[in-house]
């Protein structure tokens, strides 16, 4: 008993001092802690533009990866005897009513209607034959139609497997409806809405991944000068400079002509290596100089801060230093770097396309429709929309992503915390 | 003093080095590209095609013509025959293409200072004001619209709308005005963005407090303490702004019909024009190595804190 | 650094930039010519023999005048507006054929002279068309000249046991023995003439050796050593081929293993062409050409830019290509060169010396170097410009309307080469399903818009007497039909087709519309792919394509230019394709004295070739052009030749510009 008591002594000896640390626990749990993150994430919706352009970049970015579903017009058809140059219109389209495509009633339902009949023919055929080689010819020749007759190979170019079953859905959805030529027909009696949509689509995904490219070869290779130094730092920085003093364009023309070469090509789509794929690597891997510059920068700042030689004590490699703690910790800067390399990769594929060595179509960049945009502007007659719609979509979407870089910076300087 | 020799001196031998570097790279990058300079549309007999190739030395094994082209330029400052314009030598080309070229990128250059600068300035000066955010707007479109559509409007309505400047060539101020103009204006642009960041930083420092606490009026402190801090990244910018500058110039060369040299260097890349495409690399290399030099060398002078090394 | 030292770095920098500033904005101001075309990219070279394009020949055609030049005869068509150019008395005022057709004599006109004051002799053409047949030249259109004896051996440098041989020895100016070649081309080295004897050959490289590199034959052929019985020439340079005669060794490799230690070194040894009588000059106003065949349309060839003759004083003195330089080059055209400037312009000014200089009206002409199409146009709607010769595609609906456009058929195919051992194209049934389920009219109606008439066959209509092979139809049903006879039912079973073209607007406007029509008529996958010029023939001309675009301008109005390109094995073909009776045909023809006979083969070949489709031919072209309203004298032509001498402004004096 007398242990119990004074265990209930002590307990009672501690219980001031327990509620003591229990206000303090709860008081400290109201206060929040604010990580720079939070409080960056804060700033930034405090700032209207930065906030439209970050909310006008995630619709870009959905619309893009849902174009396919979409119900646009196609982007590939071309109604050359109708529809050349026609200026924005609200009349309502269709798909599959060029009677060009032949499809049954005019109808891309209709004519899927139809495909999907005679495949089911097909099928119950296979089911009642019984020779063997005769079935497996049937069922070849039900495979091969699947991909070389379908309808779709006419309205589509080329849709990976993801983009076609969204399509099926789209049909599925919205039948032949397609939203009327708002933005007019190019050139070849295109739908412009259309192709702007899937031009976006290349031209995000070419800055993305081009930048992700440079992010990826920039961050780690100043990172590992910043922090190791010395003569290696030299040596690297060296390098850098050396360069930037060359000229890449033309090395970009050299990559782009050699790898787009048969052979090397074929050898590249064995291992599904593809031509768009070289591009975003040939433009990422000359964007990463000034990346490392900056991030290097950052990291000789760094490295002699406290945290980094706790690490060191405890024994974490140069490895882990540079990736887990230093990387991280110098994010800030390079996120305010991407939104302005993205930019300048876009307007570089516009740049190449209009020196014809752009994407190849029927595939179609934003670069490729204003370097069609610009030849139907001549002072005999302008078409302007060809022009007008590609252009604007690409100068908001640089507008909005500058602009969001500039909010990023700005609510990322501890400078300017609390002067809002 | 002496810093700044053994500065340039060393900047001069890794200049070597990189030239070097970039004429093995170009050479090699040339001769695996498929194609050759003599393709033509009607086959040549296979003699024929070796009198061609032996007029350019290009039958001698590859090492060799590798030395023997570097002895060239290093002895003679020979960069050897155009292979398709093949009445011109590399030298005549750059000769005449150089000066049209380098005039036109001063001016744009000039004009892209003389526009971004005050641009910035104001914009920083009266921050928030409509006119600060105007400029901005104008400088994020002059980045965010590709140079040959702002060319091409730029035609339109500077050409045929308002008849101010003729449609192309080159010989007089008016005809080189608008592709300065059309050159210049996305490096404007940047000049003022970078202009009016840096003013926002620098007025928050303590030595301008202090310019402002001392009731000097509000011009000098802008002008003497603030301006001179707030050109350094502008000043860093310049070398960037240089190779944008090319880059720009091989576009509006074309559009506005202008005999510099930048459209020989898409073309002599692209038609397998060894010599020349050797000539022209190596000419942009030297003006991109100089550019950042005399951008390192500006920074230090203008801020006392950066040494050179 | 000291303060000092960064303000004097200031002062220098600053007074720099000034200084660059001013330099940048004084300019050499070029006042404009009386007359300014749109010429295109710049012109390759200014030396007539090694020119090709029409960009070259536009300027040669003013600088140079051949025997004969080609000028209007008769009235335009009324239908099409098109002029008919025929060769008319240029430098020779008259020729003479014989009867047997084979034998031409040019009569040479008195008062013709070259631009530094010397007369133009009959020896300047003998001399030019030897220079250009000469391997060292190097020229592309040699093969005009193939209808003289010797020239095709000459040209490519063949040599046999027994033929009468000229020997180059390598003394060329500032040439020892053992230097490398003085590569300028001419001047050329002493000349030895003689009987070709025996010729001495190293081993000869294993057919895999060969095939791993080309220049291994090459360079066991310049290890060969010549046995020639050498004669001396007459006082009179002719040769007295029986004459007591030396016998004396070269070879280009000396260290040669067969070679004697006494072999000369030569530049190579060819058939003495000049002392042959293909050509003969007994004096300096007649020149005689003697032809192996009856060729219907030598004086065409006669009037093309690459048989104008050139100076030999001057591209002796200077060498190739320095003659070609403004304050070097002599010439005898109707203008002389003034100025030239890369991706500027190329100045001409009337030649005073020209026989018939009272006749050219406009004193100054600048042909442009304008790429860009719009640019162009630009300048022509603010009268920069008075000619306009690529007016841009997207506009041509707008400016066909206009008066000052003028447009005619041309005598020109635009084509799709197939490459007939690559499957499914080596099918002449596939081949023709491609060619009947292309919409033709849709693409020259919508496509290229001016008028191009949609092709079916080789070679274009408006040549005078020839009737063309019957075509086939554009039928997608038959095409389908087709494709299940030549077992792609559906078009299942065919791999993904690639059309190449190279880099240029029009041509993947049109690659376009044919990805279209063959995936919606037949269910081909067509992928496109584009290359620069240079890349885009060589990938060609190694038969590394399924299917290329391409297009044909006629050297001469004659079906022949456009059937003798595809023998077999022929420098143009580039599809693998052969037919031994095509071929048959074709040497037949060039045999054949009756021009109406000649056709009918001609026109048999063509069935061949229309029946085998080697080619899916698309369309012929039209040209088009804008001229300004107040020039006159210019008339839409079916070569598309506009000789400036005939242009005159409506107003003489008044220039038509500010």
């Amino acid at each position: 008993m007398p242990a119990n008591l004074t265990k209930t002594d002590g307990s009672q000896a501690t219980s001031a001092d327990g509620r003591v640390l229990a206000q303090l626990l709860a008081e400290s749990k109201s206060i929040r802690g604010v990580s720079l993150w939070q409080d960056a994430w804060r700033r930034l919706r405090k700032r209207k533009t930065a906030t439209i352009s970050l909310v006008g970049l995630a619709t870009l970015c959905l619309l893009a990866i849902l174009t396919p579903l979409i119900p646009l017009q196609s982007p590939i058809d071309k109604d050359l005897r109708n529809r050349r140059l026609q200026p924005p219109e609200l009349k309502s389209a269709s798909l599959g009513n060029r009677s060009g495509l032949e499809f049954k009633d005019g109808s891309l339902v209709a004519e899927l209607g139809l495909f999907e009949a005679e495949t089911e023919k097909m099928t119950s055929e296979l089911a009642l034959e019984t020779d063997a080689a005769k079935r497996t010819m049937l069922r070849k020749v039900i495979e091969d139609r699947a991909i070389v007759e379908h309808p779709f190979n006419q309205l589509w170019y080329k849709l990976d497997p993801l983009a076609w079953q969204m399509c099926k859905l789209r049909v599925a959805t919205f039948g032949d409806y397609a939203i009327p030529s708002v933005f007019g027909t190019d050139s070849l009696g295109r739908d412009l809405l259309a192709r702007v949509f899937w031009g976006v689509r290349v031209s995000l995904v070419v800055g993305l991944v081009a930048t992700m490219v440079s992010l990826v070869i920039g961050v780690s290779y100043g990172a590992v000068a910043g922090y190791v130094g010395g003569w290696l730092d030299a040596m690297m920085m060296r390098l850098v400079d050396t360069l930037y003093s060359i000229p890449f364009i033309f090395v970009v023309i050299f990559l782009i002509t050699f790898l787009g070469e048969d052979s090397v090509k074929q050898r590249l789509d064995s291992v599904g290596i593809n031509q768009l794929m070289i591009f975003y690597l040939v433009i990422g891997a000359i964007y990463w100089l000034t990346m490392s510059r900056v991030v290097r920068g950052q990291v000789l700042s760094l490295r002699n801060e406290q945290f980094i030689e706790a690490a060191r004590t405890v024994g974490a490699g140069p490895a882990r230093i540079i990736f887990r703690h230093l990387v991280p910790n110098v994010l800030g800067v390079v996120i305010v770097y991407l939104t302005l390399t993205i930019p300048s990769v876009m307007l570089f594929e516009a740049f190449l396309s209009f020196l014809g060595l752009g994407v190849s179509p029927p595939d179609v960049s934003l670069g490729l429709l204003l370097n069609d945009g610009v030849e139907a502007l001549s002072s005999v007659k302008i078409f302007w929309w060809v022009v007008v719609f590609p252009g604007a979509t690409l100068a908001l979407t640089l507008f909005a992503l500058n602009f969001l870089g500039d909010g990023v910076r700005d609510a990322l300087d501890p400078k300017l915390k609390n002067r809002e | 003093m002496r810093d700044l020799v053994r500065y340039l001196l060393n900047r001069f031998a890794w200049m070597l080095v990189t030239v070097w570097l970039v004429y093995t790279v170009s050479f090699v990058l040339m001769r695996s590209v498929p194609g050759n300079p003599f393709s033509s549309e009607r086959n040549v007999p296979p003699a024929i095609e070796r009198q061609l190739r032996a007029r350019y030395n290009l039958d001698a094994p590859i090492l060799v013509q590798y030395v023997q082209y570097a002895t060239g330029i290093l002895t003679r400052g020979d960069l050897g025959w155009c292979i398709r314009l093949e009445d011109y030598s590399v030298n005549r080309v750059l000769a005449e293409g150089f000066p049209v070229s380098a005039s036109l990128a001063i001016l744009g250059l000039v004009f892209a200072i003389g526009l971004g600068i005050p641009a910035g300035v104001v914009s920083a000066v009266y921050r928030g004001s409509a006119s600060d955010n105007a400029m901005m707007g104008a400088a994020v479109l002059g980045i965010a619209i590709p140079n040959f559509v702002l060319a091409s409007l730029a035609i339109l309505l500077f050409v045929f709308i308002i008849p101010l400047f003729p449609a192309g060539g080159w010989g007089t101020l008016r005809q080189v005005a608008l592709p300065a103009i059309c050159l210049g204006a996305p490096v404007a642009a940047y000049i003022a963005r970078l202009t009016r960041a840096g003013m926002l930083e620098v007025l928050t420092r303590e030595h301008v407090r202090t310019a402002f606490a001392k009731g000097l009026p509000k011009r000098t402190v802008m002008l003497k303490h603030v301006l001179p801090g707030a050109m350094l990244p502008v000043v860093s910018y310049l070398g960037p702004a240089t190779a944008g500058v090319l880059t720009g110039s091989l576009v509006l060369e074309k559009i506005f019909a202008i005999p510099g040299m930048g459209s020989h260097f898409i073309a002599a890349a692209l038609q397998r024009d060894y010599t020349l495409a050797m000539g022209m690399v190596l000419t942009y290399t030297v003006i991109l190595f100089v550019m950042n030099t005399l951008v390192d060398v500006s920074y230090a002078v203008i801020d006392p804190r950066v040494k050179l090394n | 650094m000291a303060p000092e030292v960064r303000r004097l770095f200031l002062i220098v920098a600053a007074v720099t930039v000034m200084v660059a500033v001013g330099w940048a904005s004084l300019f050499e101001t070029t006042p404009p010519a009386q007359f300014s075309l749109q010429s295109g990219t710049d012109p390759k070279t200014l030396d007539p023999a090694r020119a090709t394009g029409n960009i070259e020949g536009r300027v040669l055609y003013e600088l140079f005048e051949g025997l004969l030049q080609m000028l209007p005869a008769g009235e335009p068509d009324p239908e099409t507006g098109l002029q008919a150019l025929t060769p008319q008395p240029g430098m020779a005022e008259s020729f003479e054929l014989s009867s047997d057709k084979r034998r031409y004599t040019f009569h040479l006109r008195d008062n013709i002279r070259w631009t530094d004051g010397t007369p133009v002799t009959s020896d300047d053409f003998a001399w030019s068309w030897q220079r250009l047949l000469h391997p060292a030249t190097a020229c592309e259109y040699t093969f005009h000249l193939y209808g003289l004896p010797y020239a095709q051996a000459y040209n490519e440098g063949t040599v046999e046991v027994g033929d009468r041989v000229e020997v180059e020895l390598w003394d060329r100016p500032g040439e020892t023995p053992t230097s490398p070649a003085n590569v300028k081309h001419y001047p050329r080295g002493t000349i030895r003439y003689g009987t070709l004897k025996e010729i001495r050959k190293p081993p000869e490289p294993t057919e895999q050796e060969k095939s791993r590199d080309e220049s291994v034959e090459l360079d066991w052929q310049d290890g060969w050593v010549y046995v020639v019985d050498v004669v001396e020439p007459r006082a009179d340079e002719s040769i007295d081929w029986d004459a007591s005669a030396t016998t004396m060794t070269f070879t280009s490799k000396t260290n040669s293993p067969v070679a004697d230690t006494d072999s000369e070194r030569t530049h190579g040894v060819l058939v003495a062409f000049d002392k042959l009588g293909s050509v003969e000059t007994p004096d300096a106003k007649t020149l005689i050409v003697n032809l192996t065949d009856p060729i219907p349309y030598f004086p065409n060839i006669v009037a093309f830019y690459p048989l104008f003759p050139v100076n030999r004083n001057c591209v002796e003195t200077h060498g190739s290509p320095m003659w070609t330089n403004v304050e070097n080059i002599v010439t005898n055209g109707p203008y002389r060169l003034n100025m030239r400037r890369l991706r500027d312009r190329v100045r001409l000014v009337k030649n005073d010396d020209y026989y018939a200089a009272d006749k050219v009206s406009l004193e100054s002409v600048d042909f442009l170097s304008l790429e860009g199409q719009n640019t162009a146009l630009n300048m022509y709607e603010t009268g920069q410009i008075d000619w306009v010769t690529s007016p841009p595609e997207s506009l041509l609906d707008e400016l066909k309307k206009r008066k000052d456009f003028y447009n005619a058929p041309q005598l020109s195919v635009y084509f799709y080469r197939l490459n007939v051992e690559r499957p499914p194209l080596d099918n002449p049934l596939v081949r023709r399903a491609i060619a009947m389920a292309i919409d033709r009219q849709e693409i020259v109606d919508e496509v290229t818009k001016t008028g191009q008439i949609p092709a079916y066959t080789a070679v274009p209509p408006g040549l005078a007497g020839y009737q063309s092979a019957v075509g086939f139809k554009e039928d997608v049903g038959e095409a389908k039909r087709l494709l299940v006879e030549a077992g792609f039912p559906g078009g299942r079973g065919i791999p993904k087709l690639t059309i190449l073209y190279n880099t240029l607007e029009g041509h993947r406007a049109i690659a376009e519309v044919i990805q279209q029509q063959l995936q919606n008529n037949l269910n081909i996958g067509v992928e496109l792919q584009n290359m620069e010029w240079g890349s885009f023939l060589d990938k060609v001309q190694q038969f590394d394509y399924q299917i290329a675009r391409a297009g044909w301008i006629a050297d001469y109005p004659d079906p022949n230019t456009f059937l003798d390109m595809w023998v077999s094995g022929g420098p143009q073909n580039n599809t693998h394709w052969s037919n031994k009776k095509y071929d048959q045909l074709i040497a037949d023809a060039a045999k054949e004295g009756d021009p109406a006979k000649r056709l009918l083969i001609l026109r048999d070949a063509e069935q061949i070739w229309v029946d085998e489709m080697p080619v899916i031919p698309l369309y012929f072209y039209t040209s088009i052009n804008l001229v300004k309203p107040n020039v006159k004298g210019f008339f839409p032509s079916s070569q598309d030749l506009h000789p400036l001498q005939l242009l005159r402004f409506e107003n003489d004096d008044a220039k038509g510009k500010p």
